[in-house]
């Protein structure tokens, strides 16, 4: 096996969906990412074996979205692009497949990455106007035409919010959100619970806007210079968060607006290589991926998916949650992340994850130290890269050695990755 | 058709019976129209008439970019009286002769057809172009202050009307493919290899039919249409430049004349037009600006030079983003580096409203200006600046200059050239101040830059003839004009100009009118009244130009003390909102009032000619001093340079003419 290093990294900034980064498209992101990235590394694009970007909510007008992104920021015609969807792992889909090409001898240096503008979800017409738009389109007569026009009805002009279905599970019906309840139900999770996990992560990410300035690279755009995270809150509190209505389900539940990721827009892009493409382009590694593994869940308790994920990563790295000096698990819902920690550590929890017994407990203190995707907020496609950037940064900052990121998917799947810095 | 020709080849499909000419000027990349040229035209017209079995004529070019670029200039601007009628003469002989073959004809057209080329065209029955970027079309005549005199003056007109036709003979625009079909001066865009094809389907239509225009070819509304076209023509031109209000005589009387009567007039006009300096210095000027765009350092071969491919800008202001822009758009991945980030995204802001703007006059498609977007990328980091070429437009202070050059040279690759933008800060002192100070060179481009043709490039007594070389092909790759100034205060455009605004502006504080110190400009010639233009530039900023020539010539320069009055109260020009003039929402209203405060006499030197002289003067004598000097290399370059970088009134031929 080789050895396959992150060599740098940068992100735009995250914005709250319809803020700052609202205007432009994934593509407008992914280019303002890769710019960035190839600028600040001097890095001739020539060099780049292949492009793979992760989007999830692909734009109609940028099919193969990852091939946009390259060629709109200078990246010769001659390398490929790829563009991957493991929903909200699609950010690590992207490195874990630059992985697999370097052990297959591939090539040696990757651009990989996500971006997604939420923003830019689109509307949809329902079936029932499609077929009659198609008819109008095939009218050739006035009568056919009127025909075709005066079918329509009022519901024919109430669209389809292309974010909802997309943040739906298909298979059990379930919204994400409703996903989040169930397991705060099974894993005896209090509204209580919750609140304070938000707060505590909005505390987090307002304390480390420093620190996580050197992930960002600033976004130019209508006359002002985009460089933070607009997500974070100053006056979060647990009272405060205590207010918010539950989202998913009004009566009993406990899911809320505070206490769920945030839909947001960014972008974030990566170089990953062996180390001989590191020293001929002259870049210094921020670490190795050490290894990682997809696994696959119940879609109905798809945020579960961190627990065996992180089992199955543990297994190929030969590795302990006891070895992490600090873990990343996605902040898609206060709900799922508790879940997933009392999972791994609590006798019951565990084999209702489908663990045969506990596999060890995650320090509360390593865990998501800068805030997570609550605060930060989740642009889908780009999180699973934005957790490998920010640990590997975060270790070298504290001079530590390894990081456990996961996530947990839509769909019923979790990703976890083995990190190792490089000092 | 056994005679064999110099210019063009003929041969007949026998097939189809359909005759092709093919214009093919030896040892050149363009076809033009010389004498040799038309008279084997009409030759081959004449021998083509008596092929009784043709059913057609299809005219094209062999040359990739070019179908015919016109008239033989060189020759054309020797010419006078009869030859000239001669020549006037043999080529409306030439397009009649195409017009009357007793079959269809067709110009199949891929790449550049002006002047005598579309007069041939406009002959035929047809016209189909190809849709490749070369393809342009108009009769730009009237800009070298002659006029369409092969015929298109009276052709034009009658083919898409003289609405259609007047500002194009005007202005001597030339239009793209597509919009050379929306103006119906095309009949077809196909791609270029269907031209061919595409051209014998349009024999297959015969004959053209002409259009008669009733509505408007009748006396009452050429009348109405030519009191509109030269209201607008006397306030452009301020009645300075003839060809254009002459064309409009011509044209308009042509649609009312017969074809003779009508092409007689051409001839009679032309001859008219040729003889005055006006078209002279026109012509000259345009040579001038052509041999610039050529031109080459002495034994060095362009090709072997190691080509610039992409450029960081250092300064996002108005001058660095002006030139990132212009960068972008010419196609060179461009780097816009500032210290600062709000300057940085204002300045990334002004690109991409250039852009807009390009986009909303359809300079460029929405691909072609999101590509140009995509290829500026801006950082405030320390970042590797591995570049071909770094401009410096950063602020001017000569100590600041020299702490980001020594950062640059440091950061840059040891073949990186580095150039200052400085309007007239010493640059072999920045060069000297660097490790390798043979690769720093002044590119000197003016403001606004999209609009200014020229650059000065400015080589210093250490640059070296590679860096010279580079940067002046890298200059021309860009399209604008290069002039190669020696380091010298001000270099030559602003030591020349600035003087003749400040002295405007003293005339004022002593007492004169300001709207007639402009307008005595406005009539000389100038674009622009020089108070307007101090407003344009800012009162400090022309101050500050001003100190730097006063120390370096005090013999003959001053610092204008009675300017600081206005200096101090912020009266500075437009980007204050108030300078000579108030301005709202960037346009000017009304004088100043507070303005006239400063005025401390009441001293009038006289009428707007008188006014006018005085101020020439100071702009002639200057530019004088700086040939004499070895500033510029030439009187020609210093023109140039003049008309081009200032607008001095062009039809002069410059301040040394």
């Amino acid at each position: 096996m080789k050895d396959v290093y992150i060599l740098a990294g940068t992100r735009t900034p995250f914005s709250r969906m319809g803020s700052d980064l609202a205007h432009l498209s994934a593509s407008d992101l992914g280019r303002e990412a890769t710019s960035s990235l190839l600028t600040q590394t001097g890095l001739d694009p020539a060099a780049i074996d292949e492009v793979i970007m992760g989007c999830v909510c692909q734009p109609a007008d940028t099919a193969n979205i990852a091939r946009v992104i390259a060629l709109r920021s200078g990246i010769p015609q001659h390398v490929p692009a790829v563009t991957v969807h493991r929903n909200c792992a699609s950010g690590f889909e992207a490195i874990t497949t630059a992985y697999e090409r370097i052990q297959a001898n591939r090539g040696n240096l990757y651009l990989v990455g996500g971006a997604e503008s939420m923003s830019n979800a689109p509307l949809l017409y329902n079936k029932s106007a499609t077929r009659k738009y198609a008819k109008l389109g095939r009218a050739r007569t006035l009568t056919q035409r009127l025909q075709a026009l005066t079918s329509f009805r009022p519901k024919d002009f109430s669209p389809i919010i292309g974010l909802k279905v997309g943040l739906t599970d298909p298979v059990s019906g379930l919204n994400m959100g409703e996903t989040a309840e169930v397991l705060a139900r099974e894993f005896d999770l209090t509204r209580e619970d919750l609140d304070a996990f938000a707060a505590e992560s909005q505390r987090k990410a307002l304390a480390s806007q420093e620190e996580r300035a050197q992930e960002i690279s600033a976004v130019y755009t209508k006359s002002k210079s985009i460089a933070t995270d607009n997500g974070v809150r100053a006056d979060s509190t647990i009272e405060k968060l205590a207010t918010l209505k539950p989202v998913f389900d009004r009566n009993t539940g406990v899911v809320t607006a505070g206490n769920s990721s945030q839909i947001t827009d960014g972008a974030v892009t990566l170089l990953v290589g062996t180390l001989e493409a590191a020293e001929q382009h002259g870049l210094k590694p921020l670490g190795r991926l050490i290894d990682y593994a997809h696994t696959g869940c119940d879609p109905k308790r798809m945020g579960l998916g961190p627990v065996k994920a992180i089992a199955a990563a543990n297994h190929r790295a030969q590795l302990s949650l006891a070895d992490a000096d600090l873990v990343e698990i996605n902040e898609a819902f206060a709900a799922q992340v508790l879940a997933c920690t009392r999972a791994l550590s609590t006798e019951g929890y565990a084999q209702q994850a489908g663990l045969d017994s506990p596999i060890g407990q995650i320090d509360q203190t390593t865990l998501n130290q800068l805030g997570g995707s609550i605060a930060l907020g989740h642009p889908v496609g780009a999180t699973g890269a934005r957790l490998t950037l920010s640990a590997l940064y975060q270790l070298q900052t504290r001079q530590q050695k390894r990081a456990l990121v996961s996530a947990c998917v839509g769909g019923g799947q979790g990703t976890a990755l083995w990190l190792e810095s490089t000092l | 058709m056994t005679s064999t020709y110099q210019n063009l080849e003929v041969f007949i499909d026998q097939q189809q019976n359909i005759a092709h000419l093919v214009f093919d000027r030896p040892d050149s990349s363009a076809n033009i129209f010389d004498q040799q040229t038309l008279e084997e035209t009409l030759e081959v017209c004449q021998a083509l008439a008596a092929m009784r079995s043709l059913k057609g004529l299809i005219i094209s070019s062999a040359k990739p970019n070019i179908f015919i670029a016109g008239a033989d200039l060189h020759t054309l601007s020797q010419l006078e009286g009869d030859e000239m009628t001669h020549i006037l003469k043999l080529g409306q002989k030439m397009a009649d002769a195409i017009a009357h073959l007793p079959f269809p004809k067709v110009a199949a057209i891929n790449g550049a057809c002006v002047g005598g080329g579309l007069e041939l065209a406009l002959a035929c029955d047809w016209r189909i172009t190809s849709d490749s970027s070369a393809v342009k079309l108009g009769l730009p005549e009237t800009k070298l202050g002659i006029l369409p005199g092969w015929g298109g003056s009276t052709r034009l007109p009658r083919l898409i009307g003289l609405p259609n036709a007047l500002p194009l003979i005007l202005t001597g625009k030339l239009l793209n493919a597509k919009s050379a079909l929306r103006k119906d001066l095309t009949d077809d865009v196909v791609p270029k290899e269907h031209l061919l094809n595409h051209a014998k389907n349009y024999l297959q239509h015969g004959f053209r039919t002409m259009p008669t225009f009733p509505t408007l070819h009748n006396p009452l509304s050429v009348n109405f249409i030519k009191k509109q076209a030269k209201k607008s023509l006397l306030s452009k031109t301020r009645g300075l430049y003839p060809a254009p209000l002459v064309a409009l005589e011509v044209a308009c009387s042509g649609v009312l004349a017969s074809h003779e009567e009508s092409l007689a007039n051409e001839r009679r006009e032309f001859l008219k037009l040729s003889s005055d300096p006006v078209a002279k210095n026109l012509i000259k000027l345009f040579f001038l600006g052509e041999a610039a765009k050529k031109a080459k350092v002495a034994d060095i071969n362009p090709k072997s030079l190691e080509p610039i491919t992409d450029a960081a800008v250092i300064g996002a202001g108005v001058m660095g983003a002006g030139i990132a822009y212009w960068l972008t758009t010419r196609g060179y991945p461009t780097l816009l580096k500032d210290l600062n980030p709000d300057a940085l995204a204002s300045g990334v802001h002004h690109v991409r409203n250039l852009y807009r703007s390009a986009q909303k006059k359809r300079v460029f498609t929405a691909e072609k200006a999101q590509h140009g977007r995509d290829l500026l990328s801006a950082t405030t980091a320390d970042v590797p600046l591995a570049k071909d070429l770094i401009i410096e437009a950063a602020v001017e202070n000569l100590e600041i200059k020299k702490k980001i050059f020594a950062t640059l040279a440091e950061r840059a690759r040891p073949d990186t050239i580095l150039a200052t933008n400085t309007s007239a800060l010493p640059i072999t002192e920045i060069a000297l101040s660097t490790p390798n100070p043979e690769r720093v060179i002044g590119i000197h481009f003016f403001n606004p830059v999209p609009r200014m043709p020229l650059v000065e490039i400015v080589r210093t007594e250490v640059t070296s003839e590679d860096t010279l070389a580079r940067t002046l092909q890298f200059v021309q790759k860009i399209g604008k004009t290069p002039i190669v100034v020696k380091d010298s205060p001000g270099f030559l455009v602003n030591r020349v100009l600035v003087p003749y605004l400040i002295e405007a502006a003293v005339l004022f504080i002593k007492g004169e009118d300001p709207e007639q110190i402009d307008r005595a400009m406005l009539d000389f010639g100038m674009p622009m009244g020089p108070l307007r233009l101090l407003d344009e530039v800012g009162l400090d900023v022309g101050m500050h130009v001003a100190q730097t020539l006063a120390e370096a010539f005090p013999d003959r320069m001053h610092v204008p003390t009675m300017l600081q009055g206005m200096i101090d109260s912020g009266d500075l020009g437009k980007k204050a909102g108030k300078g000579f003039y108030l301005y709202e929402k960037g346009k000017s209203t009304t004088i100043n009032p507070a303005a006239l405060q400063y005025q401390t006499d009441s001293i009038q030197i006289g009428s707007r000619s008188t006014i006018a002289k005085h101020l020439n003067n100071l702009m002639k004598d200057e530019t004088e001093r700086c040939v004499n000097e070895g500033i510029v290399q030439s009187k020609d370059d210093a023109n140039l340079a003049m008309i081009l970088g200032t607008g001095y009134a062009p039809f002069s031929g410059g301040p040394l003419d």
